[in-house]
């Protein structure tokens, strides 16, 4: 498992909670802007999970958070600081959806890079090494690598030095799903005391690691809310029964399943019970919906 | 956002000029290869080392020094420079590593063909003369990193304001024609006028230098952050 080691990041020097605040956030490219009034403040060590359909704005957000784009108005603060200034710059990491991994060098030199620009030392690039279990193809040119290798090795990035927020856009692409999940444990693990702002179109993954969610739609903020409380607009459950049981009434057929719309999970008890009074055997129950759909709708 | 580069960061030229090396390789040996063999071939044939060979040069040695510009253009695609403009390197220190991988790859072919063209030129029996190092300084040189200086600046300008794209479609398919472009129009001219060529190769370097430094100075206009971002 990946960062199977207790081997711990080198800490940065903390004197409290950050804040992350985007104020009014105007943002975009010369000809096309993106974001429009964006207002939100984070300030509890989490995973926000940002969400939105393509085009939404998701990488364009990341982008202004991480002082890359300049806002067209409105301003991204770090602790009340703005993001122009090296201080703030300093407090985060970014990861672009794009590897990020320099042409003409080893895995080994592409970390060497990064760890310059980061200024880590040479024990954290070794820690790194072992931590993403990348050590293997260390000495193997990044043209080399597959896919999934490539992601890993600029993943390793990340945890060269700590930093108190992150910004991981769609960080789990292509990878295969064992691997993503060991990052997201790497990832959860990061976020008990740090903020981490992570994109990605795999909702049940953003299901699994977020506990806020950010939505997104036209470049402008739909929703903002702890996940607990994102509800489906249509909450839908699907039954499979076992062989020989009686078909259960008033459910839609759908493939294997019977579907059927209630008021939301605090009804489904009462309405098994009912179709057990029927005499239906359950196989299984299951949501059939993922709330966070509605956010791209 | 394009102001300087915070002094405490690193200014990551050791590693530009490595990896220009290896990225551009394959010109760097070209390059280099031509300016060995025509520079040994005008030692061997004496004084037209001195007036021609010197004059010839910086168009092969330009060629070689691609580099600074290919790293600029693989990062740029990779999504490098979007990490680097993060931690705070400005796009004004990015060009100013590829300009100088530029000068550095010229050096080196420039000094390994010199060192070819005047051993031929002594071993095949020519005294040195006042003229040559003359020359030398005060056209081969300057001119070849005026030239290798404005090509670089030519390409990474063009390429941040262009989609990415690649082969003889993008900038750098052309980009070693634009670096040779003013050496061989000066060549030409100077060779045809004879008597008035060192008035012609001085002020073709004072225009190659103007126009130098009429890009450099809109490097904010040309190099704007966004446009060294990765494809969305």
């Amino acid at each position: 498992m990946l960062g199977g080691s207790s081997t711990a990041l080198p800490s940065a020097p903390r004197d409290g909670p950050v804040s992350v605040s985007c104020r009014a956030l105007h943002s975009g490219y010369a000809k096309t802007p993106v974001l429009r009034d964006i207002s939100f403040t984070i300030d509890e060590p989490s995973v926000y999970v940002v969400l939105g359909p393509n085009g939404a704005g998701k990488t364009t957000l990341f982008r202004t958070i991480a002082g890359i784009l300049r806002p067209t108005a409105g301003a991204v603060l770090i602790d009340g600081v703005p993001i122009d200034q090296q201080t703030s710059r300093d407090r985060l990491h970014y990861l672009s959806h794009m590897d990020g991994m320099p042409d003409g060098l080893t895995v080994r030199e592409c970390l060497d890079f990064y760890a310059r620009v980061e200024r880590a030392s040479t024990a954290d690039v070794e820690r790194v090494l072992d931590q993403l279990e990348i050590r293997e193809f260390r000495d193997t040119f990044i043209s080399k690598l597959s896919a999934g290798q490539r992601k890993r090795a600029s993943i390793a990035r990340v945890f060269l030095r700590e930093r108190e927020i992150y910004l991981l856009d769609e960080p789990t692409a292509n990878l295969d799903p064992k691997v993503a999940r060991e990052i997201r444990t790497l990832i959860l693990n990061l976020s008990r005391n740090r903020i981490v702002l992570y994109s990605s179109h795999n909702l049940f993954e953003a299901r699994e690691i977020g506990r806020h969610v950010i939505a997104l739609k036209g470049g402008a903020l739909t929703l903002f809310e702890r996940m607990e409380n994102v509800r489906a607009a249509h909450y839908v459950i699907g039954i499979r029964t076992l062989p020989l049981s009686p078909a259960p009434e008033g459910w839609e057929r759908s493939g294997d399943y019977y579907l059927r719309e209630l008021s939301g999970p605090g009804a489904v008890p009462g309405l098994i019970h009912e179709l057990e009074s029927q005499g239906v055997r359950l196989r299984e129950v299951r949501e059939m919906e993922n709330p966070l759909e509605d956010l791209f709708t | 956002m394009e102001s300087g580069t915070d002094p405490r960061l690193p200014t990551l030229l050791g590693i530009t000029l490595r990896r220009s090396m290896v990225v551009g390789r394959m010109s760097l040996v070209i390059g280099g290869g031509m300016v060995v063999f025509y520079s040994a071939l005008f030692g061997i044939a004496g004084p037209l080392f001195v007036s021609v060979g010197t004059v010839i040069l910086p168009v092969f040695a330009v060629s070689g020094g691609i580099g600074g510009a290919l790293v600029f253009t693989n990062d740029r695609t990779k999504g490098v420079l979007e990490y680097l403009v993060a931690y705070g390197i400005s796009p004004r220190r990015i060009l100013a590593n590829a300009l100088i991988a530029g000068i550095v790859q010229v050096t080196i072919i420039l000094g390994v063909g010199l060192a070819a063209g005047l051993t031929a030129y002594l071993l095949s029996g020519n005294a040195l003369t006042s003229t040559l190092p003359e020359i030398l300084l005060g056209y081969t040189f300057p001119m070849s990193y005026l030239s290798v200086t404005l090509m670089t600046t030519i390409g990474v300008f063009w390429t941040s304001l262009s989609s990415p794209r690649s082969g003889l479609n993008s900038p750098l398919g052309v980009l070693p024609l634009i670096g040779v472009l003013p050496t061989t129009l000066l060549m030409i001219v100077a060779i045809a006028l004879g008597a008035e060529a060192s008035r012609v190769l001085l002020v073709g370097e004072l225009v190659v230098f103007v126009l130098l430094a009429s890009l450099l100075a809109r490097t904010d206009r040309f190099m704007p952050t966004e446009r060294l971002l990765s494809p969305a």
